[in-house]
Protein backbone atom coordinates (compact mmCIF):
# COMPACT_ATOMS: atom_id res chain seq x y z
CA UNK A 1 0.00 0.00 0.00
CA UNK A 2 1.34 3.44 -0.98
CA UNK A 3 1.01 6.78 0.73
CA UNK A 4 -1.66 8.93 -0.92
CA UNK A 5 0.47 12.08 -0.69
CA UNK A 6 4.00 10.97 -1.56
CA UNK A 7 3.69 7.37 -2.90
CA UNK A 8 6.20 6.04 -0.35
CA UNK A 9 5.23 2.78 1.46
CA UNK A 10 2.31 3.44 3.82
CA UNK A 11 2.22 2.55 7.53
CA UNK A 12 -1.50 3.11 8.10
CA UNK A 13 -4.66 2.95 6.03
CA UNK A 14 -7.64 5.15 6.85
CA UNK A 15 -10.63 3.52 5.24
CA UNK A 16 -12.84 6.47 6.15
CA UNK A 17 -10.72 8.68 3.88
CA UNK A 18 -10.11 5.91 1.35
CA UNK A 19 -6.42 6.68 1.88
CA UNK A 20 -3.16 5.39 3.31
CA UNK A 21 -0.23 7.41 4.62
CA UNK A 22 3.48 7.01 5.37
CA UNK A 23 4.70 8.18 8.78
CA UNK A 24 5.50 11.85 7.92
CA UNK A 25 2.34 12.30 5.85
CA UNK A 26 0.17 10.71 8.56
CA UNK A 27 1.60 13.06 11.21
CA UNK A 28 0.94 15.95 8.80
CA UNK A 29 -2.64 14.67 8.34
CA UNK A 30 -3.21 14.68 12.14
CA UNK A 31 -1.79 18.18 12.52
CA UNK A 32 -3.93 19.49 9.67
CA UNK A 33 -7.11 17.90 11.06
CA UNK A 34 -6.51 19.57 14.43
CA UNK A 35 -5.66 22.91 12.81
CA UNK A 36 -8.83 22.66 10.73
CA UNK A 37 -11.03 21.82 13.73
CA UNK A 38 -9.61 24.75 15.68
CA UNK A 39 -10.10 27.19 12.79
CA UNK A 40 -13.50 25.87 11.71
CA UNK A 41 -14.98 26.17 15.19
CA UNK A 42 -12.94 29.17 16.38
CA UNK A 43 -11.72 27.10 19.34
CA UNK A 44 -8.57 28.96 20.38
CA UNK A 45 -7.82 32.60 19.61
CA UNK A 46 -4.46 34.34 19.30
CA UNK A 47 -2.62 34.76 22.58
CA UNK A 48 -4.98 32.60 24.62
CA UNK A 49 -3.75 30.24 27.34
CA UNK A 50 -4.88 26.63 27.06
CA UNK A 51 -5.25 24.05 29.81
CA UNK A 52 -5.17 20.52 28.38
CA UNK A 53 -7.01 17.86 30.39
CA UNK A 54 -4.40 15.11 30.55
CA UNK A 55 -5.15 11.54 31.63
CA UNK A 56 -1.94 9.84 30.49
CA UNK A 57 -3.90 8.10 27.72
CA UNK A 58 -3.34 8.34 23.96
CA UNK A 59 -5.87 11.05 23.19
CA UNK A 60 -4.88 13.61 25.77
CA UNK A 61 -1.13 13.16 25.27
CA UNK A 62 -1.51 13.33 21.48
CA UNK A 63 -3.65 16.44 21.84
CA UNK A 64 -1.11 18.14 24.08
CA UNK A 65 1.70 17.21 21.69
CA UNK A 66 -0.21 18.55 18.68
CA UNK A 67 -1.16 21.82 20.39
CA UNK A 68 2.45 22.42 21.46
CA UNK A 69 3.64 21.73 17.92
CA UNK A 70 1.06 24.15 16.56
CA UNK A 71 2.59 26.80 18.83
CA UNK A 72 -0.15 27.13 21.45
CA UNK A 73 0.61 28.16 25.02
CA UNK A 74 -0.66 24.87 26.48
CA UNK A 75 -0.17 23.54 30.01
CA UNK A 76 -1.48 20.14 31.14
CA UNK A 77 -3.74 19.32 34.08
CA UNK A 78 -3.66 15.80 35.51
CA UNK A 79 -6.26 14.65 38.04
CA UNK A 80 -5.34 11.84 40.42
CA UNK A 81 -8.54 9.80 40.58
CA UNK A 82 -7.54 7.35 43.29
CA UNK A 83 -7.99 4.26 41.09
CA UNK A 84 -5.10 2.28 42.56
CA UNK A 85 -2.21 1.23 40.35
CA UNK A 86 -4.00 2.48 37.23
CA UNK A 87 -3.89 6.05 38.55
CA UNK A 88 -0.24 5.64 39.55
CA UNK A 89 0.75 4.44 36.09
CA UNK A 90 -1.26 7.07 34.23
CA UNK A 91 0.33 9.81 36.38
CA UNK A 92 3.78 8.52 35.41
CA UNK A 93 2.84 8.64 31.69
CA UNK A 94 1.61 12.23 32.05
CA UNK A 95 4.69 13.35 34.00
CA UNK A 96 7.13 11.68 31.64
CA UNK A 97 5.48 13.26 28.62
CA UNK A 98 5.58 16.71 30.25
CA UNK A 99 9.23 16.30 31.22
CA UNK A 100 10.15 15.10 27.73
CA UNK A 101 8.46 18.07 26.06
CA UNK A 102 9.54 20.59 28.71
CA UNK A 103 5.87 21.42 29.29
CA UNK A 104 4.15 22.41 32.54
CA UNK A 105 1.92 19.83 34.20
CA UNK A 106 -0.44 20.92 36.98
CA UNK A 107 -1.63 18.09 39.23
CA UNK A 108 -4.66 17.78 41.49
CA UNK A 109 -4.95 14.65 43.60
CA UNK A 110 -8.61 14.02 44.44
CA UNK A 111 -7.95 11.65 47.39
CA UNK A 112 -5.31 14.04 48.78
CA UNK A 113 -7.39 17.20 48.37
CA UNK A 114 -10.93 15.96 48.89
CA UNK A 115 -10.52 12.80 50.93
CA UNK A 116 -11.95 10.15 48.60
CA UNK A 117 -11.12 8.19 45.47
CA UNK A 118 -13.49 7.83 42.51
CA UNK A 119 -14.44 4.16 43.23
CA UNK A 120 -15.46 4.93 46.83
CA UNK A 121 -17.05 8.24 45.89
CA UNK A 122 -19.15 6.58 43.21
CA UNK A 123 -20.31 3.88 45.64
CA UNK A 124 -21.20 6.43 48.32
CA UNK A 125 -23.16 8.55 45.83
CA UNK A 126 -24.74 5.48 44.20
CA UNK A 127 -23.46 6.54 40.82
CA UNK A 128 -21.65 4.44 38.24
CA UNK A 129 -17.91 5.17 38.46
CA UNK A 130 -17.73 6.84 35.01
CA UNK A 131 -20.47 9.26 36.05
CA UNK A 132 -18.73 10.26 39.31
CA UNK A 133 -15.46 10.52 37.41
CA UNK A 134 -16.93 12.64 34.61
CA UNK A 135 -18.61 15.11 36.90
CA UNK A 136 -15.45 15.46 39.01
CA UNK A 137 -13.36 16.09 35.91
CA UNK A 138 -15.76 18.69 34.49
CA UNK A 139 -15.89 20.53 37.80
CA UNK A 140 -12.17 20.44 38.60
CA UNK A 141 -10.96 21.23 35.08
CA UNK A 142 -13.26 24.23 34.96
CA UNK A 143 -12.23 25.46 38.39
CA UNK A 144 -8.52 24.99 37.65
CA UNK A 145 -8.88 26.91 34.39
CA UNK A 146 -10.67 29.84 36.02
CA UNK A 147 -8.32 29.93 39.03
CA UNK A 148 -5.22 29.61 36.85
CA UNK A 149 -6.19 32.33 34.37
CA UNK A 150 -6.60 29.98 31.41
CA UNK A 151 -8.95 30.96 28.59
CA UNK A 152 -9.68 27.48 27.29
CA UNK A 153 -9.93 23.90 28.56
CA UNK A 154 -9.03 21.44 25.78
CA UNK A 155 -10.09 17.81 26.13
CA UNK A 156 -9.00 14.78 24.11
CA UNK A 157 -12.46 13.67 22.99
CA UNK A 158 -12.01 12.17 19.54
CA UNK A 159 -14.43 11.43 16.71
CA UNK A 160 -15.23 7.96 18.08
CA UNK A 161 -15.99 9.38 21.54
CA UNK A 162 -18.26 12.03 20.06
CA UNK A 163 -20.05 9.61 17.73
CA UNK A 164 -20.58 7.11 20.59
CA UNK A 165 -21.96 9.80 22.93
CA UNK A 166 -24.17 11.06 20.10
CA UNK A 167 -25.54 7.57 19.49
CA UNK A 168 -26.31 7.19 23.21
CA UNK A 169 -28.01 10.59 23.34
CA UNK A 170 -30.06 9.90 20.21
CA UNK A 171 -31.14 6.47 21.43
CA UNK A 172 -32.56 8.13 24.55
CA UNK A 173 -33.51 11.40 22.78
CA UNK A 174 -31.67 13.25 25.55
CA UNK A 175 -32.33 16.68 24.04
CA UNK A 176 -30.52 18.58 26.82
CA UNK A 177 -27.34 16.55 26.25
CA UNK A 178 -27.73 16.83 22.47
CA UNK A 179 -27.78 20.61 22.79
CA UNK A 180 -24.49 20.55 24.69
CA UNK A 181 -22.70 18.15 22.35
CA UNK A 182 -20.75 20.76 20.44
CA UNK A 183 -17.00 20.87 19.71
CA UNK A 184 -16.93 24.25 21.48
CA UNK A 185 -18.82 25.29 24.58
CA UNK A 186 -18.41 29.03 24.95
CA UNK A 187 -17.19 30.69 28.13
CA UNK A 188 -19.44 32.71 30.42
CA UNK A 189 -21.57 32.37 33.55
CA UNK A 190 -18.77 30.74 35.55
CA UNK A 191 -17.55 28.43 32.78
CA UNK A 192 -14.26 28.54 30.90
CA UNK A 193 -14.49 27.83 27.16
CA UNK A 194 -14.29 24.09 26.51
CA UNK A 195 -12.99 22.73 23.21
CA UNK A 196 -12.46 19.35 21.54
CA UNK A 197 -9.74 19.78 18.89
CA UNK A 198 -9.57 16.02 18.12
CA UNK A 199 -13.19 15.86 16.92
CA UNK A 200 -12.06 15.24 13.32
CA UNK A 201 -9.71 12.35 14.24
CA UNK A 202 -10.64 8.78 15.14
CA UNK A 203 -9.50 6.77 18.10
CA UNK A 204 -7.30 4.53 15.96
CA UNK A 205 -5.63 7.59 14.47
CA UNK A 206 -4.74 8.91 17.92
CA UNK A 207 -3.19 5.61 19.01
CA UNK A 208 -1.27 5.49 15.72
CA UNK A 209 -0.10 9.08 16.23
CA UNK A 210 1.33 8.17 19.65
CA UNK A 211 3.07 5.04 18.36
CA UNK A 212 4.61 6.92 15.42
CA UNK A 213 5.64 9.89 17.59
CA UNK A 214 7.10 7.58 20.27
CA UNK A 215 4.67 8.87 22.93
CA UNK A 216 4.54 6.38 25.78
CA UNK A 217 0.88 6.49 26.80
CA UNK A 218 -0.98 4.22 29.23
CA UNK A 219 -2.38 1.45 27.01
CA UNK A 220 -4.43 -0.36 29.65
CA UNK A 221 -8.09 0.53 29.95
CA UNK A 222 -9.40 2.13 33.15
CA UNK A 223 -10.60 -0.81 35.28
CA UNK A 224 -13.74 1.16 36.17
CA UNK A 225 -14.82 1.47 32.51
CA UNK A 226 -15.22 -2.23 31.81
CA UNK A 227 -18.63 -3.07 30.36
CA UNK A 228 -19.90 0.51 30.30
CA UNK A 229 -22.48 1.69 27.77
CA UNK A 230 -20.03 3.94 25.96
CA UNK A 231 -17.89 0.93 24.96
CA UNK A 232 -21.00 -0.86 23.68
CA UNK A 233 -21.92 2.12 21.48
CA UNK A 234 -18.38 2.23 20.09
CA UNK A 235 -18.47 -1.47 19.22
CA UNK A 236 -21.84 -1.01 17.49
CA UNK A 237 -20.56 1.93 15.44
CA UNK A 238 -17.37 0.08 14.53
CA UNK A 239 -19.45 -2.87 13.31
CA UNK A 240 -21.23 -0.47 10.93
CA UNK A 241 -17.92 1.17 9.99
CA UNK A 242 -16.50 -2.23 9.02
CA UNK A 243 -18.88 -2.48 6.06
CA UNK A 244 -19.54 1.25 5.50
CA UNK A 245 -16.37 3.24 6.17
CA UNK A 246 -17.09 6.90 6.87
CA UNK A 247 -20.46 6.32 8.56
CA UNK A 248 -19.23 7.50 11.97
CA UNK A 249 -17.81 10.74 10.59
CA UNK A 250 -20.97 11.38 8.53
CA UNK A 251 -23.16 10.70 11.59
CA UNK A 252 -21.24 13.21 13.72
CA UNK A 253 -20.65 15.92 11.11
CA UNK A 254 -24.26 15.64 9.94
CA UNK A 255 -25.39 16.18 13.52
CA UNK A 256 -23.22 19.30 13.87
CA UNK A 257 -24.55 20.75 10.62
CA UNK A 258 -28.19 19.73 10.71
CA UNK A 259 -29.07 18.43 14.18
CA UNK A 260 -27.32 20.51 16.83
CA UNK A 261 -28.93 23.88 15.90
CA UNK A 262 -32.35 22.42 16.82
CA UNK A 263 -31.29 21.60 20.37
CA UNK A 264 -29.22 24.66 21.31
CA UNK A 265 -32.04 26.93 22.47
CA UNK A 266 -32.98 24.59 25.32
CA UNK A 267 -29.40 24.63 26.58
CA UNK A 268 -29.03 28.43 26.35
CA UNK A 269 -32.19 28.77 28.44
CA UNK A 270 -30.88 26.28 30.99
CA UNK A 271 -27.51 28.05 31.25
CA UNK A 272 -29.17 31.43 31.78
CA UNK A 273 -31.15 30.00 34.68
CA UNK A 274 -28.14 28.64 36.61
CA UNK A 275 -27.37 29.89 40.09
CA UNK A 276 -24.19 29.48 42.15
CA UNK A 277 -23.24 26.64 44.47
CA UNK A 278 -23.63 27.72 48.11
CA UNK A 279 -20.49 25.83 48.98
CA UNK A 280 -17.96 26.52 46.18
CA UNK A 281 -19.56 29.15 43.91
CA UNK A 282 -19.62 26.94 40.80
CA UNK A 283 -22.60 27.27 38.41
CA UNK A 284 -25.41 24.91 39.37
CA UNK A 285 -29.12 24.39 38.98
CA UNK A 286 -29.43 23.32 42.64
CA UNK A 287 -28.39 24.82 45.95
CA UNK A 288 -25.05 22.99 45.89
CA UNK A 289 -23.27 21.69 42.81
CA UNK A 290 -23.02 18.00 41.90
CA UNK A 291 -19.33 17.87 42.83
CA UNK A 292 -19.86 19.33 46.32
CA UNK A 293 -22.71 16.85 46.85
CA UNK A 294 -20.39 14.03 45.77
CA UNK A 295 -17.66 15.20 48.19
CA UNK A 296 -20.21 15.42 50.97
CA UNK A 297 -21.54 11.90 50.39
CA UNK A 298 -18.10 10.40 49.88
CA UNK A 299 -16.58 11.87 53.03
CA UNK A 300 -19.59 11.57 55.35
CA UNK A 301 -18.61 9.43 58.38
CA UNK A 302 -20.16 5.94 58.27
CA UNK A 303 -23.03 5.51 60.72
CA UNK B 1 -0.41 -18.42 14.55
CA UNK B 2 1.35 -19.80 11.50
CA UNK B 3 2.52 -17.47 8.75
CA UNK B 4 2.88 -16.12 6.24
CA UNK B 5 -0.42 -14.31 6.70
CA UNK B 6 -1.78 -10.91 5.67
CA UNK B 7 -2.68 -8.50 8.49
CA UNK B 8 -6.28 -8.37 7.34
CA UNK B 9 -6.57 -12.18 7.46
CA UNK B 10 -4.90 -12.24 10.87
CA UNK B 11 -7.48 -9.81 12.27
CA UNK B 12 -10.31 -11.82 10.72
CA UNK B 13 -8.98 -14.99 12.35
CA UNK B 14 -8.77 -13.19 15.67
CA UNK B 15 -12.33 -11.86 15.08
CA UNK B 16 -11.19 -8.29 15.64
CA UNK B 17 -12.72 -5.18 14.05
CA UNK B 18 -10.10 -3.34 12.00
CA UNK B 19 -11.18 -0.03 13.53
CA UNK B 20 -10.51 -1.31 17.02
CA UNK B 21 -6.82 -2.26 16.80
CA UNK B 22 -3.40 -1.29 15.50
CA UNK B 23 -0.87 -3.84 14.36
CA UNK B 24 2.61 -2.79 15.50
CA UNK B 25 5.86 -4.25 14.25
CA UNK B 26 8.96 -2.88 15.96
CA UNK B 27 8.52 0.89 16.26
CA UNK B 28 6.16 1.24 13.32
CA UNK B 29 2.75 0.16 12.09
CA UNK B 30 1.76 -2.23 9.36
CA UNK B 31 -1.14 -1.85 6.95
CA UNK B 32 -3.98 -4.28 6.26
CA UNK B 33 -2.34 -5.72 3.16
CA UNK B 34 1.11 -6.35 4.75
CA UNK B 35 2.33 -9.91 4.70
CA UNK B 36 3.59 -11.19 8.05
CA UNK B 37 6.23 -13.90 7.76
CA UNK B 38 6.09 -17.03 9.87
CA UNK B 39 7.64 -16.14 13.25
CA UNK B 40 7.14 -12.38 12.80
CA UNK B 41 6.84 -10.59 16.13
CA UNK B 42 3.87 -8.21 16.08
CA UNK B 43 1.69 -6.56 18.70
CA UNK B 44 -2.05 -6.28 18.11
CA UNK B 45 -2.93 -3.30 20.30
CA UNK B 46 -6.52 -2.37 21.18
CA UNK B 47 -7.27 1.31 20.66
CA UNK B 48 -10.77 1.62 22.10
CA UNK B 49 -11.13 3.33 25.43
CA UNK B 50 -14.27 3.97 27.41
CA UNK B 51 -14.95 5.93 30.54
CA UNK B 52 -15.73 9.57 31.04
CA UNK B 53 -13.04 11.08 28.79
CA UNK B 54 -10.11 13.18 29.93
Amino acid sequence: MKCRRCREPAVIELRRHNAAFCRPCFLHHCTEQVRRAIDEHDMIRAGERVLVAVSGGKDSLALWDLLLDLGYDADGLYLGLGIGGYSDRSAVAAREFAAGRGARLVEIDIPGEFGFGIPDGAAAARRVPCSACGLSKRHLFNRAALDGGYDVVATGHNLDDEAAVLLGNVLRWATDYLGRQAPVLEEGGGFARKVKPLCRLGEREMAAYCVLRGIDYIVEECPMAEGNKHLGYKAALNAVEETSPGTKAAFYSGFLDRGLPHFRAEVAEEKAGLGRCASCGAPTSGETCAFCRLVDLATRPAR
Amino acid sequence: MAGPIRVRALLEKLELQRESVLVIKGDTLVTDDSLLEDGADVEVRPVISGGSGA
